[in-house]
């Protein structure tokens, strides 16, 4: 029996356009509302709505997949002319775009925003600033289904900068603590230069693309996601490559900016000044996962060269290892969480870049829940004690037995520790590029980063996760009472928990491997290589032993000061001194030199204009001289002129004349 | 046929009369010729395509000539007609009058003067959009600097006296000289007639060595307006000391008067030219792009840093029109829309933080958004809207600007792109100072926006967020317009 979801498929536009009605209500009549709260559950029914919808949407591309577009609104049209360096015209169309990957991501999106919609309304009780928080959070969703459902890069990067702002908004929440004002400040300005970079990469399309595509048909179409694989792509990657290598660099470096990639990484772990709930949806789950969606979409669409490949397993590869590392030493919760985002987002861009987009996403996929629910966790442990920071929390697992099970669940998952779902994402991701290190050997350091960091990565989650919950009381007596939160808090908790152990099998489900054709998806699932699936798992088990031992019920570590490791540790607690590179380049760097040309721009370009200003006054002050009143002077005034003019005309006129053609 | 631009004329001018001399009534015939006159502008649009099919037009719609002077040497007309590019540019004038007459409504220095000035100015601007015979434009080219001159140095600040004759110098200094390269043009082509569409015909025939000069006279004249480095110091000190009204009028529209005469007078008359000239153009535009934005990142007056940030994006411009490309013209003239409205918004937020705090010190002022929720918003959409976020008016120009720069040049427009770094540097920098962090600065009893500057601001960030969702309007307009020899796309 085939059902047809057409129908469906075809007002895919609610989805973003619910949180948009939420956004409009709430932000309009939110705060003359009697109690702030009602606005935030007007924003909670638009998201579950959306979330609804998403899950039908996704039921029906999991039922019959393939692709279904309507491209209702042209933005801007050139016409065609067949002449000039766009010969098909200029066509930019927006549209929907539903096919599997977007239906997957939309459940991620809808599903994760409603919880946290829901659990904000515990959460953020407290705070004024409800209406503003429930009206940038609806435009979140509302920008981030734009972006999931765009069918061309130019809605993508739209919706991209929109989701941009929203996060630049979320983060500055608290605007009133100049720390947040400047988080804020630092991810605009650090994704912005990816952004530009991207913005590059769509020019080379375009132009690319419009020189190959003379043929009327090609503007009509709109710009390339609508059609599976470009019917030029073949022919351009073997004519024009180092120029596509060129526009895939650009995708990696708008992707490295919103997914917190090095050497674009420094804005995420500052973000945290933002509600935990934003960071648990925005900057965990959905918004810094679009880099990843991004190159999927590329690698799908447009295509990477080999070039490009190695370029993102490089950066996937090498984030990795390198934020898991800052993570081991942090005291503050939501950071060492932020690290591990980063460090999982490269695994998602190691897998992309090695092409296995399918398998970066099903870890995008896996990854969104358990990270989500870690967030959520913190979010609920600081909701109780009030303090991020682990060194101060301790024994509150007898507590919050609750939110406790959730943190447990969150940090297996993340450690690949089977059955949870992060085994079974984060086995493909190793399995899938170690099955390329054959024919591609300089994949292999990347491949051993990732393996290393199966280890770092259970024994930071795992740290943290007996600093808060193991011993017997708080470490500082002075903390309150800690308590569960409420059910709009537990509930999604319990969902999300849920999820995090079962959102793995999604690759049990028949079909699944085979949803993208030309997705290079490895047939094994981690079963089949069973060396590989036990070392990551005994990599994991050994991570959380360590952490165990060192830190297991109610223990403090403290490394030793003659330790030769204490100068890594230093260097892992700057930040390998990047955060102060980038504000000695940016704040003081470019500062300085905006003072001097500042500085130029008055004394030397105006204070030329008043030397003119003061020389012709000056000149004008001593011709007055020449007026002396004497008639034989003036006599001599009129021949001297005379003179001059006539050689004029007699040696220079001529030349001139001739110049000119005259 | 009805002359509606010749009506057009005439009711600015009616209304300008009428505003001087009305006294305390002069805020109402003002706007009341202000929604005359956007009502033409919407006769204008209306049809237009249409117009030019059912009169088989080829360049210019709604023509009118009537001769003006004629001699054996010299013929002089009455001569106007507009294209899409003139056409929104008109827009803008409408539009932006209706806002200046609503922002300052409640003006109490000689009411009548200011504005009969503002009024005047915006008659100004429109004949020079409409008009295509050289001694015409020059007319009202000159008409729009007097206006100017008395609004900053009447109702302007503590050294607008300075300021005032600063400005007035540099264009006229400019204005001579483009007035030397018209005549030249005119002289030399051997025609005797100063008709924009015979000059057209006659100029190619010139030698290239006298193009080229008439280019560069014209360049030089029309630059210092735009304004260029380094001839763009006045435009800083004119606008840090023009009231309100006059510094939306001048980035609004009389840097638009720049942009505008390059594209009618130097590119289209003079397309022989722009090879030898145009690296220079390339390096004038680079050169104003980076030092605009750079010098921005250094102010501490918020009007300083959106002037700074106009020589930035006007150097867009100027790069998009250098490309000689009909989508770079294209882009050239959305951004001159985009850049008229969003730094109009701009410069009326500078305005009111002055009214309800006394400063515009950036370095001084602090966490305006609790204690003023209204204006700090209106300064967030307007320097979002400035950096070119999507879905705000600036980004479909600035796309398309930049998108015309890689066709043409290719990684030059790392340039402009890194530039738009600095812009959003420079901005969000400003409202985290200003808007964020705790108060700071702030007197006891902050206003938030009054009235009639809301509603001013209003009209503007409504044109800011229609523009940029529906960009095709102004697209389509532009491109269905024949545009004299470069054909679209």
């Amino acid at each position: 029996m085939t059902v047809s979801f057409d129908g469906v498929f075809a007002v895919a536009y609610l989805v973003p356009l619910f949180p948009a009605i939420a956004f409009v209500v709430v932000g309009l009549f939110g705060t003359r509302l009697r109690r702030l709260e009602w606005g935030g559950w007007v924003a909670v029914f638009f998201s579950g709505l959306a979330m609804v919808l998403s899950l039908v949407i996704a039921l029906g591309e999991g039922l019959n997949p393939g692709k279904f577009t309507d491209q209702t609104y042209t933005w801007l049209s050139l016409p065609h002319s067949g002449t000039g360096a766009f010969p098909g015209g200029f066509s930019l169309v927006m549209g929907t775009l539903v096919d599997p990957i977007s239906a997957l991501m939309l459940v991620v999106v809808n599903v994760v925003g409603f919880l946290v919609m829901l659990y904000s309304i515990g959460y953020m009780h407290h705070d004024k600033g409800l209406p503003r928080y429930y009206a940038e959070l609806s435009l979140f969703l509302t920008a981030m289904n734009g972006l999931v459902l765009s069918d061309n890069l130019l809605e993508f990067f739209l919706f991209w900068e929109l989701v941009g702002v929203c996060s630049y908004f979320l983060i500055g929440f608290y605007y009133e603590k100049p720390s947040a004002a400047s988080a804020a400040k630092e991810a605009f300005l650090v994704t912005r230069i990816g952004d530009v970079l991207f913005l590059l990469g769509i020019f080379i399309y375009f132009a690319v693309y419009a020189t190959a595509g003379a043929a009327p048909g090609w503007a009509a179409s709109g710009f390339l996601f609508t059609s599976n694989g470009h019917p030029f792509l073949g022919t351009l990657v073997g004519t024009n490559t180092p120029l596509l290598t060129v526009a895939g660099l650009m995708m990696l470096a708008g992707a490295a900016g919103k997914s917190a990639q090095f050497p674009l990484h420094v804005w995420l772990p500052d973000a945290m000044e933002g509600p935990t709930t934003v960071s648990a949806l925005i900057h965990a789950a959905t918004m810094v996962a679009a880099g990843v969606y991004l190159l999927a979409v590329t690698s799908l669409f447009l295509g990477f060269t080999p070039a490009d490949q190695l370029a993102i397993v490089a950066i996937g590869g090498f984030t990795t290892l390198f934020a898991a590392t800052m993570a081991l030493v942090h005291r503050d919760i939501k950071r060492v969480i932020a690290y591990s985002t980063i460090s999982q987002l490269g695994y998602m861009v190691l897998a992309v870049g090695a092409g296995f987009t399918m398998v970066g996403l099903f870890h995008l996929w896996t990854h969104a829940f358990f990270k989500a629910l870690l967030f959520l966790a913190a979010g609920s442990v600081i909701h109780a004690v009030g303090t991020q920071d682990l060194f101060r929390m301790g024994g509150l697992g007898r507590k919050m037995r609750l939110t406790t099970i959730a943190f447990a669940v969150g940090g297996l998952s993340l450690a690949g520790i089977p059955p949870f779902a992060g085994f079974w994402s984060k086995d493909d991701v190793l399995g899938s590029v170690l099955s390329q290190t054959a024919s591609h050997p300089l994949y292999w350091p990347f491949f051993l980063c990732a393996l290393i960091t199966v280890f770092l990565t259970a024994y930071y989650i795992f740290r943290a996760f007996f600093l808060a919950f193991s011993g017997a009381a708080p470490r500082d007596a002075s903390l309150p009472e800690a308590h569960e939160p409420p059910w709009v808090m537990r509930l999604p908790l319990v969902v999300l928990s849920g999820l995090a152990i079962v959102a793995g099998l999604l690759v049990f489900i028949p079909g699944f491997p085979n949803l993208l054709p030309g997705a290079n998806v490895p047939p094994t699932y981690g079963t089949a290589d069973l060396f590989l699936s036990g070392l990551s798992t005994a990599l994991g088990v050994g991570g959380i032993g360590v952490a165990y031992s060192l830190w297991g019920n109610g223990r403090v570590f403290a490394l030793p000061e003659s330790s030769p490791f204490q100068p890594v540790r230093r260097l892992w607690l700057r930040l390998y001194f990047m955060k102060d590179a980038y504000d000695w380049i940016g704040l003081r760097g470019v500062y300085t030199i905006a003072r001097a040309a500042d500085f130029v721009d008055r004394y030397v370009i105006d204070g030329t204009i008043h030397g003119v200003e003061r020389t012709f006054a000056e000149l004008s002050r001593r011709l007055r001289k020449i007026q002396t009143g004497v008639v034989s002077d003036y006599a001599a005034y009129v021949v001297a002129g005379l003179a001059a003019f006539l050689l004029l005309l007699i040696f220079v006129a001529p030349w001139f004349l001739h110049a000119w053609g005259v | 046929m009805f002359p509606v631009l010749s009506a057009t004329l005439i009711l600015l001018l009616v209304g300008t009369l009428l505003t001087f001399v009305a006294g305390e009534r002069a805020r109402w015939v003002a706007l009341v010729t202000s929604f005359a006159f956007l009502g033409l502008a919407a006769v204008l649009l209306y049809d237009f395509s249409g117009f030019a099919v059912a009169h088989g037009i080829e360049l210019f719609v709604y023509p009118e000539t009537y001769t003006w002077i004629s001699l054996p040497w010299m013929h002089i007309d009455y001569a106007v007609g507009v294209d899409g590019i003139s056409l929104v540019l008109i827009l803008l004038t409408a539009f932006l009058q209706l806002a200046t007459v609503i922002y300052s409504w409640n003006e109490s220095k000689k009411p009548g003067a200011w504005f009969g000035l503002v009024l005047l100015t915006c008659l100004g601007c429109f004949g020079v959009f409409v008009a295509l015979d050289v001694l015409l434009f020059f007319l009202f080219w000159e008409a729009v600097l007097v206006p100017m001159f008395f609004i900053i140095g009447y109702w302007g600040g503590p050294r607008r006296r300075y300021a005032a004759l600063k400005f007035f110098i540099y264009t006229h200094v400019a204005s001579i000289v483009m007035l030397v390269g018209l005549l030249v043009l005119v002289f030399y082509s051997g025609s005797t007639s100063f008709d924009f569409q015979s000059l057209q015909a006659t100029a190619g025939e010139l030698a290239v060595t006298a193009q080229v000069f008439v280019f560069l006279a014209l360049f030089f004249g029309f630059g210092v307006k735009f304004p260029i480095v380094p001839f763009h110091t006045w435009l800083p000190d004119a606008h840090v000391e023009a009231p309100t009204g006059g510094s939306v009028l001048l980035a609004g529209l009389l840097l638009k008067l720049g942009g505008y005469g390059l594209i009618r007078w130097a590119v289209q008359l003079l397309p022989g030219a722009i090879p030898h000239v145009q690296w220079l153009l390339y390096a004038v535009a680079f050169a104003s792009i980076i030092w605009g934005s750079v010098v921005s990142l250094a102010q501490r007056d918020l009007k300083r840093l959106v002037a700074f940030s106009s020589i930035n994006h006007m150097g867009i411009v100027l790069l998009a029109i250098a490309l000689y490309s009909s989508l770079g013209l294209l882009a050239a003239v959305l951004l001159m829309f985009a850049h008229g409205i969003v730094s109009a918004l701009l410069f009326m937020t500078a305005g009111t933080v002055h009214h309800s705090t006394g400063s515009r010190d950036i370095s001084k002022l602090g966490g305006m958004t609790p204690r003023t929720p209204v204006l700090a918003t209106t300064i967030m959409i307007g320097s979002l809207a400035s950096l070119g976020l999507p879905a705000l008016i600036s980004f479909p120009a600035e796309f398309i600007a930049l998108q015309a720069t890689w066709v043409g040049i290719g990684y030059w427009v790392l340039v402009p792109l890194i530039a738009l770094v600095v812009t959003a540097g420079f901005y969000i920098w400003m409202m985290q100072r200003m808007l964020f962090g705790p108060p700071r600065g702030l007197p006891e009893k902050v206003d938030d926006v009054p009235r009639h500057e809301g509603m001013a601001m209003g009209i503007l960030v409504a044109l800011t967020v229609v523009y940029g969702l529906l960009p095709f309007l102004l697209v389509n307009l532009i491109v269905s317009s024949p545009v004299v020899g470069i054909p679209f796309p």
